[in-house]
């Protein structure tokens, strides 16, 4: 949909609208996709996609109420469906949507260079294939997908905001015997490597190949980036957003200002963060975007919140909301998460290098007791490789074991909504064979 | 539509209804509606596939163009793809005993408040309920000629209670789907159910890990056969080589007390009745009596790869369909619980799970128990928290023992590059010797 066309649309479900209700927010969405995946090394299908998404979110008398649907032209069945969903809904405190802001529209996310056509993903794909022959193992699957999405936020005290945005991800899997690899990379623009991806995904592989037993003990280990935000966005992560720290459902309730991770380290929520994949200006309903210093050297300093929470509980929204409920409407959730920090050789000594967990989700969200099962682990000295790591699982707690670290890496990278570096944690339990 | 050699098409249309209530407070309501179609080309290497939305069949000339619109993307394609004949049709869908959909959607919002009120006794900090509705209207059409539809309901209700004492949280879930029916009332005892667990997990410890026997309750040991065996079986990760029970058929693998089956022809929460490929379903014995017997397949997987038969290919609306499990479980043995504790000596009996994940490649798998006991001289004991279990495909399923004769399925969703279907799981009590459990506490 053009964007005349969109504001058009949008103007006339306002329109309509405001004459049932006193407020309404209007998400309109359009995407174009191209995927392409491989089953070994050949190209096993291709696909296109060009989605549309219509989310509306009614406000009146503090009961909010919510429809979406996949054909916008269907938007007054839509907004009859938002109404009745807020006659259902308790009352709460409401102080309005946001009005408009003088923000710089320049997209942040974009990148004409990225184009979602089939010889794009094909290419992506043979760079995937070529940098796993580094090492001889087989590919099992590769994918790659290229997409563009324009999305218009609007709302009836005059919010209209566009948010162009573009997407690269590439993800191959390798395996020799039964050693396997999984690498990925995605980004805004066009500049990921596939080689390096191909390779890295074929590296793992070879390189966990003859693993070894471990003994059941206590070790320092070293968490990926991969790992780490596996257990943080598990875990941690929910246990920051001020919805459950109001209802009870947040074990970080009650900690503000006192210490809740190791003193040299941060955590932070920066939505302009250069690398992150989803930055903005604005979040999901159109307040000003800004960084949450959630853990500030140490000390519990934030807690996120969208209007809905923020109101219910007399705070501030602090630009948290982003797409991904019922329908695309807004939840608290974050936009870059990083770990900030003194870096330093994480590696030193004996430590247990992990690349990736298994299970992750099967993390306790409540208490953060977790047991996940290792993939692509080494025991390493002196920042050499010992051995790979056969098989094992590591045991812990996410709130305990972020209290005293052993630091972080120099290198981070972007996974998902994080661009986090390496961790070291100290005495883990590893229960081997 | 030269270069098309087969198409099909299978469109969604259907409505999702939820309704969540969050420590009392109705926190949303509504319905969202869905429409979508994907539009599968076989080209003369390889699929092109088109995802539609809110689709409508273009007429004459202009389904042809869709058509070799898709084909267009199939030409980039390299794989050598053939597909099995197999029998088409649908099995009938089971009867609808209420229709969620004509209840209102505020006796709804008060059912489940009346669940989630059940869960509010003393010591419970913090209660949330949810229910979700979904009704599917889908159509298959292919170039051979195969045409059916039919609609189906599936729908059900979560109840999470938080307990905390001091700094400690501790949290008991219940969670129950249907198929073609509407189980929302007179369910306060799953709220009941809910909170007392949570209570009762504050004063279990948690098991330091290590090697132990292990009893699985009906839950947790069919999340085992989905997660251990299950997704191992899809013939697609055989076909691509990720799989460590390829090239196994005939092989024993396990011990003779167990056998695990497919069957997405149950009237259970996976039921389809036909597959996204429009294949009739039946069952598939995945390993027989501890011999590896099939895999599960889609057309494609089963001209590939062989062993079994089509009718596993499953798709969330407007994707591309994968191979996929269905209803999947142990069959019953001949054993009871008690013989089961008894014989289990000492170690732990495990209930409930917040799910596992799998390397199907590696043949390494994890799940988790919510909550256990310690078994001490084949008797019951202490109550322990927070268990995960790890192993290796190859070597745990020879270390199945015992099975019982109680089994029970129990509903979810899994998922796979991407996409969430709906499936149950289920088995009796088993007992699984000399397992690895994980847990960081020092008893």
């Amino acid at each position: 949909m053009r964007w005349w066309a969109a504001v058009d649309l949008i103007d006339r479900i306002i329109k309509e609208g405001e004459r049932r209700v006193p407020e309404l927010e209007v998400y309109l969405f359009s995407g174009d996709t191209v995927t392409a995946r491989l089953r070994r090394r050949e190209i096993h299908y291709a696909s296109g996609s060009k989605t549309q998404g219509l989310s509306l979110r009614v406000i009146h008398e503090g009961r909010i109420g919510t429809s979406a649907t996949s054909n916008p032209q269907r938007w007054e069945e839509c907004l009859d469906a938002a109404i009745s969903s807020a006659r259902l809904a308790t009352p709460q405190n409401w102080k309005g949507l946001p009005g408009p802001c003088q923000l710089d529209t320049a997209p942040m996310n974009f990148d004409p260079a990225v184009v979602p056509d089939p010889e794009t993903a094909r290419k992506l794909l043979q760079g995937l294939i070529e940098g796993a022959e580094a090492y001889p193992v087989e590919i099992t699957s590769g994918s790659a997908e290229v997409s563009r999405s324009d999305a218009v936020l609007a709302n009836s005290h005059g919010v209209r905001y566009l948010e162009q945005e573009s997407m690269v991800s590439i993800g191959i899997e390798a395996i020799i015997g039964q050693s396997t690899g999984y690498e990925f990379d995605a980004s805004c623009r066009m500049d990921i490597d596939p080689q390096k991806v191909g390779e890295k995904a074929a590296y793992l592989a070879y390189a966990s190949q003859g693993g070894e037993d471990i003994k059941t003990d206590s070790y320092d280990v070293v968490l990926s980036p991969v790992a780490l935000s596996q257990i943080l966005g598990s875990v941690f992560v929910p246990a920051l957003s001020g919805k459950n720290v109001h209802a009870g459902r947040s074990r970080l309730a009650g900690l503000l200002l006192q210490e809740v991770m190791d003193p040299s380290l941060s955590l932070i929520d920066d939505p302009f963060h250069p690398k992150g994949l989803s930055r903005c200006r604005w979040d999901g309903e159109g307040s000003p975007a800004r960084r949450i210093n959630f853990v500030k050297e140490g000390i519990l300093s934030e807690f996120a919140y969208d209007l809905k929470t923020a109101y219910r509980y007399e705070r501030e929204s602090t630009g948290s909301a982003v797409r991904g409920g019922h329908g695309g409407s807004p939840s608290i959730g974050v936009h870059v998460l990083s770990i900030v920090g003194p870096r330093c050789n994480v590696v030193e000594d004996e430590v247990v290098h992990v690349h990736d967990v298994v299970g992750a989700h099967t993390a306790n969200p409540l208490s953060g007791d977790f047991s996940v099962e290792l993939s692509n682990a080494f025991f390493m000295r002196d920042g050499n490789v010992e051995f790979p790591v056969r098989k094992a699982m590591l045991s812990g707690n996410v709130f305990e074991m972020l209290k005293e670290t052993g630091g972080i890496s120099r290198e981070e990278r972007v996974v998902g909504s994080m661009v986090l570096p390496e961790i070291r944690l100290k005495n883990l339990a590893l229960i081997g064979n | 539509m030269a270069d098309a050699r087969y198409f099909d098409i299978r469109h969604v249309k259907g409505t999702v209804t939820h309704v969540d209530m969050d420590n009392a407070r109705v926190e949303s309501a509504g319905t969202v509606f869905l429409d979508r179609a994907i539009l599968r080309v076989l080209g003369p290497r390889g699929w092109g596939i088109l995802e539609i939305d809110h689709y409508t069949r273009p007429r004459g000339t202009l389904f042809e163009e869709l058509v070799e619109k898709a084909a267009g993307l199939a030409s980039l394609t390299g794989q050598e793809v053939h597909l099995a004949d197999v029998p088409a049709g649908s099995i009938a869908v089971p009867p609808l005993k209420e229709n969620p959909a004509e209840v209102d959607l505020q006796e709804k919002q008060q059912l489940l408040a009346e669940i989630e009120r059940s869960a509010r006794i003393e010591g419970i900090k913090s209660t949330r309920a949810n229910y979700i509705e979904r009704f599917e209207e889908v159509h298959f059409e292919d170039s051979s000629g195969n045409e059916s539809s039919f609609a189906i309901s599936r729908s059900g209700f979560s109840i999470l209670a938080v307990a905390g004492r001091g700094g400690d949280m501790q949290m008991g879930y219940v969670r129950r789907h249907v198929l073609q029916d509407f189980n929302l009332r007179h369910r306060q005892e799953e709220g009941r159910e809910a909170a007392a667990r949570a209570i009762a997990l504050l004063d279990a410890r948690t098991p330091r890990g290590g090697t132990m026997n292990a009893v699985l309750d009906p839950e947790l040991a069919g999340v085992f056969a989905h997660e251990a065996v299950g997704h191992a079986s899809e013939g697609d990760l055989v076909q691509e080589g990720s799989s460590v029970l390829g090239g196994r058929i005939g092989e024993r693998i396990g011990s003779p007390v167990i056998t695990i089956v497919d069957d997405p022809s149950l009237p259970e929460f996976g039921f389809e009745p036909f597959d996204a490929e429009g294949t009739r379903v039946g069952r598939t014995e995945i390993i027989r009596h501890g011999v590896m017997n099939a895999f599960l397949h889609s057309r494609e997987t089963l001209a590939a790869v062989g062993h079994g038969h089509a009718g596993n290919a499953r798709a969330m609306p407007g994707e591309p369909p994968q191979v996929r499990m269905s209803n999947t479980y142990i069959e019953d043995g001949d054993s009871t619980l008690e013989e089961l504790i008894r014989e289990c000596g000492s170690g732990i009996l495990l209930k409930g799970t917040r799910g596992g994940q799998v390397d199907p490649g590696r043949g390494v798998f994890q799940f988790n128990a919510e909550y256990g006991y310690l078994i001490k001289d084949g008797e019951v004991g202490e109550m322990v928290r927070d268990v995960s279990l790890s192993g290796e495909i190859l070597r745990t399923l020879h270390s199945i023992s015992l099975c019982a004769k109680d089994r029970t399925m129990h509903q979810g969703y899994c998922g796979k590059g991407g996409q969430s279907v709906p499936v149950s799981d289920g088995a009796p009590h088993v007992l699984l010797l000399n397992a690895v459990v994980g847990g960081s506490g020092s008893h």
